[in-house]
């Protein structure tokens, strides 16, 4: 059984913004880096998958569960934090996170426990007993993880975990978040606008923007080589291309570079050769791996037109 | 999925050794929406009072529930000390008396209970948690109404409790007393939960607090202005049924309806209008005001 499992998921604010368009995907439990420009529609999924929002048309479900008629039962087993600050500043964290441990159902024992066990575990310690607003934002942000997870959620929802965070806070967060899923085993959804961050702490990748799916696979299938060898000269990248072409391959000039397309070895004797005729002087070779960011230069320019 | 085992690693220290013992799931009981919508509901009613939190949230209503039980606690003094004169205050009289006490404790305390949640977005973790949008409503609404409860019972107990220390056989007191029971519990229910339900239906529309308090008491200035003068100035039907403009004037009509006898000032009587009516105004506030609070809440984006 997926973990989320969307069909033709449509959701439309009034009649001109489309934040979800036919959106259909199934995703495995893991880390799943959930990635897009803002506005691209990853709060609106989130809140979606946790029956806050009803879709406009189509439908979702969460460990089986339908989010328009299990809502309940679906929030009962997922952890939120969201994208925005939820914190009230008058009450101590130790307070807060156990009130909203008991908010999904512990009893109020139980909801101490927890309490401190996750409070230890996002790293905060004498601080816990003072009021919130006193917090910095990496103390505040940790706060939020410890509220999803005191219940022990099956499945956590983070909305830009690192959202304010400076560079080591940022790394501390993620650093957090990643042994949250490894360690703790608890199935993860990571939404952020930094691709960056996605792939150091995901394994999974969900990419949309506009609202719609640009691709679903593992991280590594977007790091491996592309087929591609990218070939600098110092000059002459016109010529070596016609060379090439001439010589029946799929090759094309990039600035400097020749990318020549490598379904398998033959092309590199060919393109030895040809520099060699010609008398080029090369300056470097390499097999091109695809970077993430490619995903939405190429992809994205289409929905754009549309 | 499964929890990791516990990696019991002792770390030596100068003081001893730290277990990790690592992360460990959660196996015990959940209780589900219906322990989620209790704690809520308490966890509310001790923010009503201030209880847990830090002093200066405490001033407030305490200060506005002694206010409420001084003139009770003079009344009873009073009478110990001169037996037989005759108290102003009386169990039928005194919810009516106080309802400035009313007006301010809900003014400051209705916006204590939701307004905060809202403006720091606290809302969107409540519904992202086991309890409905309205479960949320219910528990607000039945916590203010309890703590206007404890408001309003603590000076009728006080009453209660002066009239039978005074006399001089305490049993036979208590038993003349016993019979006033139904008035002292009783007014003080019929009070809170339409007053409750109208506080937060004030105060649910706005995440400032300030805003909040204003406009509560402004609808209990302006309804009791509107109403005293409408009853002067006209006459006939209009005259008549003016005084139910004033949302106190029903809960009085109610409690004198159910339990008791007339207030001379408050106007149920002179208004020759039948009981009922004043019960069934008490009703529709409580419903209208309480559905006003769900649809609110169902209606803002989380």
């Amino acid at each position: 059984m997926p973990l989320i499992s969307t069909r033709a998921l449509t959701k439309r604010y009034g009649s001109h913004v489309t934040a979800l368009d036919d959106l259909t995907l199934d995703v495995d439990p893991g880390i799943i880096g959930l990635v897009g420009a803002n506005g691209a529609g990853k709060s609106t999924l989130l809140k979606i998958l946790l029956g806050l929002l009803e879709p406009t048309s189509g439908s979702a479900t969460v460990m089986g569960m339908d989010v328009v008629t299990q809502g309940t039962q679906i929030r009962q087993l997922v952890g939120y934090l969201p994208e925005h600050d939820c914190l009230p500043p008058d009450v101590s964290a130790t307070d807060f996170v156990s009130h909203m441990g008991r908010m999904s159902g512990l009893p109020a024992a139980a909801a101490r426990e927890r309490t401190a066990e996750v409070l230890r575990h996002v790293g905060l310690y004498e601080e816990r007993y003072r009021p919130i607003g006193g917090y910095s934002t990496g103390m505040k942000q940790r706060v939020k993880l410890a509220q999803a997870i005191v219940h022990d959620p099956k499945l956590l929802l983070l909305d830009e975990p690192t959202n304010g965070l400076d560079p080591a806070g940022r790394d501390e967060m993620l650093d957090l978040v990643h042994r949250t899923g490894t360690e703790f085993g608890i199935a993860t959804v990571v939404a952020s606008h930094l691709l960056g961050e996605i792939e150091r702490v995901c394994s999974f990748l969900l990419a949309i923007d506009a609202g719609k799916l640009l691709r679903a696979a593992p991280i590594a299938s977007f790091v491996e080589h592309t087929g591609t060898l990218g070939v600098e000269l110092e000059d002459g990248a016109d010529l070596l291309a016609e060379r090439l072409v001439a010589a029946g391959l799929d090759a094309r000039a990039d600035g400097r570079s020749v990318l020549v397309d490598c379904p398998d070895e033959r092309p590199y004797d060919i393109v030895r050769d040809a520099i060699d005729d010609l008398g080029l002087s090369l300056t470097r070779l390499e097999q091109r791996r695809h970077r993430l960011e490619d995903l939405f230069r190429t992809e994205g320019r289409t929905d754009d037109a549309a | 999925m499964t929890p990791r085992d516990p990696a019991v690693v002792p770390r030596e220290s100068a003081t001893g050794a730290i277990y990790d013992l690592g992360y460990r799931g959660y196996t015990g009981e959940r209780l589900g929406r219906r322990a989620a919508v209790l704690a809520l509901f308490s966890a509310s009613l001790r923010a009503a009072f201030g209880l847990g939190r830090s002093g200066k949230a405490k001033l407030v209503p305490w200060g506005i529930t002694l206010i409420a039980i001084v003139p009770a606690a003079v009344a009873a003094a009073v009478s110990a000390i001169v037996p037989g004169g005759a108290s102003p205050f009386n169990y039928n009289n005194y919810l009516w008396d106080m309802q400035i006490v009313f007006a301010l404790f809900l003014a400051a305390q209705a916006p204590e209970l939701v307004s905060s949640d809202q403006r720091n977005h606290v809302l969107s973790l409540y519904f992202s948690h086991a309890l409905l949008r309205s479960d949320y409503a219910l528990a607000k609404i039945g916590a203010l109404a309890a703590a206007l409860f404890v408001l309003a019972v603590a000076p009728m107990l006080v009453l209660f409790f002066g009239s039978v220390l005074v006399s001089a056989d305490l049993v036979a007191a208590l038993g003349d007393q016993v019979g006033n029971l139904a008035q002292v519990l009783g007014a003080p229910i019929i009070y809170a939960i339409p007053l409750a339900a109208l506080g937060l239906a004030i105060a649910a529309w706005t995440p400032r607090r300030a805003y909040a308090t204003g406009a509560i008491i402004a609808v209990f200035i302006v309804t009791t202005a509107v109403g005293a003068i409408l009853v002067e100035a006209t006459t006939g039907n209009v005259s008549r049924w003016a005084p139910l403009i004033n949302p106190f004037v029903a809960l009085d009509g109610t409690r004198d309806w159910l339990l008791g006898a007339s207030v001379a000032d408050s106007g149920v009587a002179a208004s020759r209008l039948p009981l009922p009516v004043f019960g069934l105004e008490a009703a529709a506030i409580a419903l209208i005001a309480g559905a006003a609070v769900i649809w609110r809440y169902r209606r803002m984006a989380a």
